[in-house]
């Protein structure tokens, strides 16, 4: 069973308990009339009967787990990742109270910048020019995007 | 409506000067995101699923379509040129595409993948054309219990085809049901899981969870290591290819249409299976075996002329029975969806107009198409070197507009980063995401159909197989379930019991 990990699987184990618990809350009500909390709690306890053979498996089968994981293969760049996320997230936070221009600009920069753009003059060329074009583009295809701190009328 | 004058009327539709622009766009697109690896049909489809609120339904489905079909031809160039599938049906052909390039016989390799794919898309939509039809009329005359064992029949059928683990591929589907309930209970209107969110009030969005498992996810997957790629350098000459060519690809062409377009009809099939088979059959049934590897032409015309196929197949559970195959079609009823509309039988007896404008509108497409990728193959290879640190920042910002346009709401972009970060995580793991979006489509339909047969048979579970379809379908899900858990229960043993 190299191809389970156990982490994932505590994780199904835990998320299916959670899922029947507030499914049971919910009202099952029975087969001849199903509640609301019917399907999800069926699903649940499916879920939990794979998760729990999984991991008994996994445990019976654990000497030959060790070492099959490939990440040593690949080396990977956390911080590229991270950096990603953090900028997605400090976008949706940003984009209402700065608006869609000045966020877009920052949030393309950074990303042109990071992922190995040598040039700050060809980081922000691009950044300005994707904005304007997406700008224009996507607000004629109907889109409305906030204007934040620049409220230009008519813009 | 017989097939002439449905595909006339269909044409008439398809023929209107914004349809052929979308048509053309859609094709475009798909050919574009075909040829780019690294974002796939199902994310871009996804992307700009919140454009087209503003288009008409037949032109939605139009031009989303052609995204699809159009991304099975692009994927090709990406495997010959660079011996990297631009999309996931492409894989094979890297085998011997990339192959005759290194020989020098780029130009064969590339027209004759062309060529295939329009004869196996052209003749898969005519398959499709006679399919439908009979295959709605028997669906009218069907109920909830049929419904409910046709969609686990379905699902089975997914997990069986599953190319990873049986287990993983059940727990996605599960987790993909546990999903689709979130939101208002169809019956009690009682709220379920939305944990005092007003968003999460009509469930959880399909656009940003297919943006955030497919776009966000596969461009954290993608910067994880090295950014930039060898593109093999050759001059394109001769894109038509010579009679020796056709001589041996004619076969594998016409295996590979009737093998793709029911492939292509099963649950899970769809365009990267069809193409797998294809090669396997073209290496077993060719004369020379020992060339498949080495720039065999029939390792390129087969798969490629197969999973355009598949594309064709692919849409006659979604118009005749409202049940998308794979998880572009579940895109797609996700389109019919947001406007309104729910496929399935009724609703192509009901505006055929639809289905035919839909028909037609491939037939030109998949011109388009040729046209597209054969002249204009110099194109795309210029495409090819557009370096992802430059594609990486739009399709991040374009997940994040896309999310936000749909209802400009900003916990929508916030579901899906989450969910690029879940499909991230899951793809470390090797949990397949496909499984889990099928699932949240079908959710909804599978439990009001099981909720309305038990509410018919007072909680008598025969229901489901006292009636000859239902019980057909439940008896090869049933099957299905045995022979997946033998097999896997022998593979356990023997890692147990060496």
């Amino acid at each position: 069973m190299g191809k389970y990990h156990t982490i994932p699987i505590i994780f199904w184990i835990g998320f299916s308990l959670f899922v029947m618990v507030l499914s049971y809350k919910l009202g099952l009500e029975g087969f001849h009339n199903p509640g609301p909390g019917l399907m999800p709690f069926l699903m649940g306890a499916l879920l939990l009967i794979i998760s729990l053979y999984l991991l008994i498996s996994a445990l019976f089968g654990k000497r030959q787990t060790r070492g099959v994981a490939g990440d040593e293969q690949r080396q990977i760049d956390l911080s590229k990742i991270i950096l990603v996320l953090a900028s997605m997230f400090a976008y949706a936070i940003l984009l209402e109270r700065l608006g869609y221009l000045i966020t877009t600009f920052l949030l393309l920069t950074l990303l042109f910048k990071s992922m190995g753009s040598k040039r700050w003059s060809f980081a922000l060329l691009n950044s300005a020019l994707v904005v304007l074009i997406s700008y224009f583009v996507f607000t004629f295809l109907g889109a409305r995007f906030p204007e934040g701190i620049l409220k230009f009328r008519g813009f | 409506m017989d097939i002439f004058t449905g595909l006339i009327s269909g044409f008439q539709v398809a023929i209107q000067p914004m349809n052929l622009l979308y048509c053309f766009v859609g094709v475009f697109i798909g050919t574009l995101i075909g040829v780019l690896p690294g974002i796939g049909p199902a994310g871009t489809m996804s992307i700009l699923l919140p454009l087209t609120y503003g288009m008409s339904p037949v032109s939605a489905i139009i031009m989303l379509a052609g995204i699809y079909y159009g991304a099975m031809y692009g994927g090709s160039t990406t495997s010959i040129l660079v011996n990297i599938p631009g999309e996931a049906a492409s894989v094979v052909t890297c085998l011997d595409g990339y192959q005759m390039a290194r020989k020098g016989r780029a130009g064969p390799a590339l027209g004759i993948s062309a060529l295939g794919s329009f004869i196996g898309g052209t003749f898969s939509i005519i398959g499709l054309m006679f399919l439908v039809y009979p295959l709605a009329e028997a669906a009218l005359k069907i109920g909830p219990p049929e419904y409910f064992s046709l969609v686990c029949m379905s699902l089975t059928i997914l997990v069986y085809l599953a190319r990873g683990s049986v287990f993983k591929a059940v727990i996605m589907i599960l987790v993909g049901f546990i999903l689709s309930t979130v939101g208002a209970d169809f019956i009690y209107g009682k709220l379920r899981f939305t944990f005092g969110s007003t968003t999460l009030m009509d469930g959880i969005g399909l656009v940003p969870m297919v943006m955030g498992l497919f776009g966000i996810s596969e461009v954290l997957t993608n910067i994880e290591g090295p950014l930039e790629r060898i593109i093999f350098k050759t001059r394109i000459k001769n894109l038509l290819p010579n009679l020796d060519d056709w001589k041996r690809s004619i076969g594998p062409i016409t295996r590979g249409t009737i093998l793709g377009f029911f492939l292509g009809i099963i649950p899970g099939g769809g365009p990267l299976i069809s193409s797998f088979v294809s090669y396997g059959i073209e290496k077993r049934v060719s004369k020379h075996p020992e060339e498949f590897g080495k720039g065999a032409i029939e390792g390129v015309a087969g798969p490629e002329t197969a999973n355009n196929a598949a594309t064709g197949g692919g849409f006659v559970p979604l118009f005749a029975l409202g049940i998308p195959s794979n998880v572009v079609m579940a895109i797609l009823l996700g389109a019919f969806m947001i406007h309104g509309l729910s496929p399935g039988p009724t609703l192509i007896i009901r505006h055929p107009e639809l289905f035919w404008g839909a028909i037609s509108s491939m037939y030109m497409g998949n011109f388009m198409l040729l046209l597209l990728n054969l002249p204009l193959i110099g194109l795309w290879v210029k495409v090819l070197k557009i370096p992802y640190r430059i594609l990486m920042p739009l399709i991040v910002l374009f997940c994040l507009i896309g999310s936000y346009s749909i209802n400009n709401n900003l916990t929508e972009v916030i579901i899906m980063i989450i969910f690029g970060i879940v499909g991230y995580i899951l793809r470390k793991f090797e949990y397949e995401e496909a499984p889990m979006v099928l699932a949240f489509i079908l959710g909804p339909l599978l439990e009001k159909n099981f909720r309305q047969s038990l509410i018919m048979s007072s909680g008598d579970f025969s229901i489901f197989f006292n009636r000859p379809i239902s019980a057909v379908a439940m008896a090869i899900a049933i099957l299905l379930i045995i022979t997946a858990s033998i097999s896997s229960y022998r593979k356990v043993k023997n890692k147990i019991i060496p």
